[in-house]
């Protein structure tokens, strides 16, 4: 009956290797892994074949999901290697740790500590813990293990780490302990409260594995975090055999429910948030599958990656590539080229002086994207709970059959539904469709259902968003927003309010604020429109610091110093995209009625009215000037008149005219004074001139509506009376007086 | 064509305009190779370590050396890694980088010999990279040896020396693919003769191009596979560029024999700053972002615009560097194009600057002259 202490790192590819090794030259009769224990029942889950990593253990709060705790596994995770192991040959298998339970309750409610970013969820099977932010202020305790790394010569902990325990190869577990005993005597205050804690619970949990073996006189093998080693020894086993039960005492505990759920490598990433998380996944899972010819399998890899993607890489350069990664080795005093090396060599050998090639490797080489997968028979989601739950209380059923339904958004459950749909085709569960609503208000929708079978599988995915659909969607929302351009970002700015999903709405406002400087002049005209609707709409505005007029004063600042260039020369089919982009932007202005945002824009209105704008949209920023009364009757008949002057082609009067009345001559039909100017002018022409304006006037004419065009007809005639009757006749008009006292009953 | 520079007199001799790296710094390099215990390539004058140290600066023995690059170590690594397998070594970045400057410092160090240069124009001929001939010589004596005249990339190669080529992209694509039998074959045939030059160990090429030159005459694939590439970045950080900036500016003072200004700091943490801003098209606060102008805005523009700065001060002003005197040669350095550049200028201006604490005089300074 012997113990067996396997230090490893968590995710270490190397670790895995010499976990393998070593169980099976021990043999153990029972194996530990560290996790939390009240996640046992799922442990032969993990050993199903529809079960491939990466996949987590999830823990969350019963019945609140936000609350949750990560145990992720890669496939060249040791914790994972060592279970497999165990689950093949039925050596029986235990997790070692605090139960998530005690985890979950100690947690500050993960919904108060985080920001707009809820991404951080994965608290790991903590690494050397030592970053206690308490602990921040000394930085030999807040992380000595990164001082050990860089008194070796090595710019971090995980560098130094691969160099030499994974570069090593095997035997390295008792020397591991020794080093982390050193550390650990220098300062007990190293190890955390947490720790303390979480070891007792270790070294009960094993006191119990060597007890049940110690019939049958089998071994127990202990796969545990490096840092943990020292204090599972057997002398500390016996040291602190009373003192654990008491530190275990009474620690409180929550209702907790436990999943498997399919896990990314892009999870496992630093990146992501991931507490234990590793730099480049796909590096570790190369680490675990290749013995031999570590760096110049990896650089033929890259090599055939960027070749698929059109990228010139022969395999001449991958021998360069490596050669020069054993020299920068070399130089920088280490005995094998790392990472570190081989990307160096990739950028100077492949790269020439791009970063795409780098770029396009690293989803596919350096974290290695992957999907896991666990079997149907395991608990379902959390996000799936939370959708089930919603559906219930909204009393919506997923059929497979179509379903129209219409929502009136003034109602609570109306907006409710609403919001739903939005968030799940947010989340790529196209379950329902917005069709086109009519009759008119802004206050009814139209929705078309029907649920697939495949969407449950897209559930699932979206699950590593976020365990409710509120936090899935708002994550969601900012990764994409993270990577879209400007118009993207106004769509989305539009959706995350039909959402109602205030902190992706933010970010998006601020990332939206970040492309401004880099987007055309019709791009931010674009991006107007959502945003005035969400600082008139949305609720946003309700929280300090969130209020969409500045972005919206930025943005019009910025189209508006735009406006003039991008109005220049156009062809015909780009002013007219142009002038109705004017339009929409105008109408959000006007909707804001923000009043530094107006005078900005009406500031570039005027300088749209000058020579070399496009014809069209000069006639439309006239019209638009002289609605705004920032042009007199007198100013506006003179642009008439250059504008109009005869002489020049017909197509070009023509476009100003367009814009000039606006879309089906909006402009006449609403302003009989707008009218007037016109006829003015007409009236004014000579016989010769009017000929040659006639072709272009009633080129532009012709576009209003037959109805319409008969009503400026008599519109027109109207005021020709009202100009006739203007000429007083007075004794005419006197006949008329005696009559209409006599009909008003005056001075009878 | 071939610069057969001068084989410069006497290192001691101090009216020469600008000294070579090795003459310059010959006590570094000397107390370098006295200290150093690591192994060196072939014809190396330092081990690669050594010469990591020379150019990131350090310490030999007690001479202390300065620093001649200050940016990211990998990348010098990269560099000095790539002159020491077979591979030669192509720095690429935009105009104002440091790339000759690194080339002739990398030259010194490893061969002690930084002039063995040939400048990229679109002018250069293959007999500046190849070898020419002496022809009243070739006239008289028909082809010989010593009729030949030796390019200093043939003159590297016997010698197991480093040679450079400046601006590897000005020259003609048929040019510059006379480098691939050099590169990859090592020798360079003289079939006139009937001979070769073999390259001997320790013979490598340094070239330079500029990315602001893509495009113009490419580089074959054949012969961009002779390369490993390193891209010199802009300075990372504004306190590094403040350093070089004030570094080179006091030096370029003294040497053009300036009247004495006392160097106003905050003057030349604004040019940096408008520089680093407009040149990564965000500000220093990460807060607003900003159209970049058509030109490259490099850190030696910077320090001209400071030099520019302080002669006008010097010999107009009052002898102290103020914004107007900064202003009249940043807004030309700026707006390279009068049309486009001017309305990215002026965004900058109003969106970044006029609120910005402190920076009034500066402000109302660069409207005066834009």
């Amino acid at each position: 009956m012997t113990l067996h202490l396997l230090p490893i790192r968590h995710h270490g590819p190397g670790s895995a290797r010499s976990v393998l090794t070593a169980l099976e030259a021990l043999a153990p009769a029972t194996l530990l892994v560290e996790g939390p224990p009240d996640a046992d029942p799922l442990i032969p889950f993990l050993a199903h074949q529809g079960t491939v990593p990466p996949v987590a253990v999830l823990a969350h709060v019963h019945l609140s999901p936000e609350q949750s705790v990560f145990y992720p596994l890669a496939g060249f995770s040791p914790e994972w290697v060592a279970i497999r192991w165990a689950l093949e040959r039925g050596v029986p298998v235990g997790f070692m740790d605090l139960p998530a339970a005690v985890t979950l309750a100690q947690e500050p409610s993960p919904l108060a500590s985080q920001g707009p970013l809820p991404e951080v969820e994965g608290q790991a099977p903590a690494e050397p813990p030592a970053t206690d932010a308490e602990a921040a202020p000394n930085p030999v305790r807040a992380d000595p293990l990164a001082l050990l790394a860089q008194a070796a010569g090595y710019s971090d902990f995980e560098r130094w780490w691969d160099a030499l325990v994974e570069s090593r190869g095997e035997g390295i577990f008792g020397a591991v302990n020794e080093v982390m005993a050193a550390l650990r005597e220098e300062d007990e205050g190293h190890t955390s409260e947490r720790d303390l804690l979480r070891e007792a619970q270790m070294r009960e949990i094993i006191r119990a594995a060597l007890k049940r073996v110690g019939q049958t006189g089998g071994d127990v093998a202990v796969v545990c975090g490096a840092w943990h080693a020292p204090a599972l020894t057997p002398e500390m086993l016996e040291r602190e055999k009373k003192a654990d039960p008491v530190r275990l005492k009474g620690l409180p505990k929550v209702k907790t429910s436990l999943t498997v759920t399919p896990w990314t490598h892009g999870r496992l990433t630093q990146a992501s948030g991931y507490g234990a998380g590793i730099t480049s996944p796909g590096w570790y899972a190369h680490l675990f599958r290749t013995t031999a010819h570590v760096s110049e399998s990896w650089l033929t890899r890259s090599a055939r990656l960027l070749r698929e993607k059109g990228l010139d890489a022969s395999s001449a350069q991958v021998i360069d590539a490596t050669r020069l990664a054993d020299a920068l080795a070399a130089l920088r005093g280490r005995s094998l080229a790392g990472l570190d090396e081989l990307t160096d060599a990739t950028q100077a050998v492949f790269a020439w002086d791009s970063d795409t090639p780098l770029r396009l490797l690293s989803e596919q080489l350096f974290v290695g994207e992957v999907l896991g997968s666990v079997p149907a028979e395991v608990p379902a989601v959390p996000l799936a709970q939370d959708l089930a739950a919603t559906l219930k209380t909204l009393r919506l059923k997923q059929e497979a059959t179509i379903r129209e339904i219409s929502l009136d958004l003034r109602e609570d459950a109306g907006l409710n539904k609403s919001q739903l749909f939005h968030r799940l085709n947010l989340l790529g569960i196209p379950w329902a469709r917005e069709s086109y609503a009519s009759g008119t208000g802004t206050f009814k929708e139209e929705w078309t259902l029907r649920w697939e079978p495949e969407y449950a599988v897209r559930l699932i995915e979206a699950s590593r968003f976020g365990n409710t659909l509120v936090r899935a969607a708002n994550t969601a929302a900012i990764s994409r927003a993270r990577r879209a351009d400007l118009a993207e970002l106004s769509k989305l700015l539009e959706v995350t309010r039909l959402s109602g999903l205030p902190d992706a709405a933010r970010f998006t406002l601020q990332k939206l604020d970040e492309r401004a400087a880099s987007a055309d002049t019709p791009a931010l005209l674009d991006a107007l429109p959502p945003l005035a609707r969400l600082a008139r709409y949305g609720d946003v505005r309700s929280r300090e610091g969130d209020d969409p007029r500045p972005v919206f004063r930025t943005l019009t600042a910025r189209a508006a110093a735009g406006l003039p260039n991008a109005a220049h020369a156009l062809k015909d089919d780009a002013a007219q995209d142009l002038q109705k982009q004017v339009a929409e932007a105008d109408r959000a202005v006007r909707l804001l009625d923000d009043a530094e945002a107006t005078a900005e824009w009406v500031l570039a209105l005027h300088a749209l009215d000058a020579e070399g704008t496009a014809p069209l949209l000069r006639g439309d920023v006239v019209a638009r000037l002289r609605d705004r009364s920032l042009l007199d009757d007198d100013t506006v008949r003179g642009r008439l008149g250059a504008a109009l002057a005869p002489g020049q082609d017909v197509p070009t009067v023509a476009a100003w005219l367009d814009g000039f009345l606006g879309e089906g001559g909006v402009t006449l039909l609403h302003d009989s004074a707008a009218l007037g100017l016109l006829d003015d002018w007409v009236v004014a022409l000579d016989e010769e001139q009017f000929g040659e304006v006639l072709p272009a006037l009633r080129r532009s004419l012709s576009r209003i509506s037959p109805p319409e065009r008969r009503r400026l007809g008599e519109d027109l005639r109207g005021l020709e009376r009202e100009t006739a009757s203007a000429e007083v006749n007075e004794e005419l008009g006197m006949l008329a007086v005696a009559i209409g006292l006599r009909m008003l009953g005056v001075g009878e | 064509m071939t610069q057969k520079t001068v084989q410069t007199t006497d290192a001691t001799q101090p009216e020469v305009l600008r000294q070579h790296a090795e003459q310059q710094y010959a006590h570094e390099l000397a107390a370098l190779a006295e200290a150093d215990s690591h192994p060196r390539p072939p014809r190396w004058n330092l081990s690669p370590r050594a010469v990591l140290t020379y150019l990131l600066g350090g310490m030999a023995g007690d001479t202390e050396i300065t620093p001649k690059y200050v940016g990211e170590r990998r990348l010098m690594e990269i560099a000095v890694a790539t002159l020491a397998t077979d591979r030669a070594l192509l720095l690429i970045g935009v105009p104002g980088t440091a790339k000759s400057w690194v080339s002739e410092h990398l030259a010194a160090a490893i061969s002690g010999d930084s002039t063995l240069l040939v400048q990229g124009t679109a002018g250069t001929d293959e007999q500046a990279i190849r070898y020419g001939w002496n022809y009243a010589r070739l006239l008289a004596e028909g082809p010989s040896e010593a009729a030949l005249v030796e390019s200093p990339v043939m003159h590297a190669m016997r010698e197991g020396k480093i040679a450079r080529l400046e601006e590897l992209t000005r020259v003609q694509s048929d040019v510059q693919d006379t480098l691939i039998t050099v590169l990859s074959e090592k020798t360079l045939p003289v079939p006139e003769l009937n001979t070769e030059v073999q390259a001997v160990r320790g013979f490598n090429l340094i070239a330079t191009a500029n990315n602001r030159d893509k495009g113009v005459n490419e580089l074959s694939s054949a012969l961009k596979r002779r390369f490993n590439t390193v891209v010199l970045p802009v300075p990372d950080s504004l306190e590094d560029e403040l350093s070089i900036v004030i570094r080179r500016v006091d030096a370029l003072g003294r040497s053009l024999g300036l009247p004495e200004v006392p160097p106003a700091l905050d003057e030349l943490r604004r040019v940096v700053t408008v520089f680093r801003e407009l040149r990564s098209g965000v500000t220093e606060d990460g807060k607003t972002k900003l159209k970049s102008p058509s030109g490259s805005l490099s850190v030696a523009e910077a320090i001209s615009v400071a030099v520019g700065g302080l002669t006008l001060a010097a010999h107009f002003g009052d002898g102290e560097l103020t914004s107007r005197d900064i202003a009249a040669s940043l807004v030309g350095a700026v707006v390279k194009d009068p049309v486009q550049d001017q309305q990215v200028w002026n965004e900058y201006l109003e969106t970044a600057i006029k609120k910005r604490e402190g920076w009034k005089e500066f402000y109302l300074a660069c409207r005066e002259v834009s």
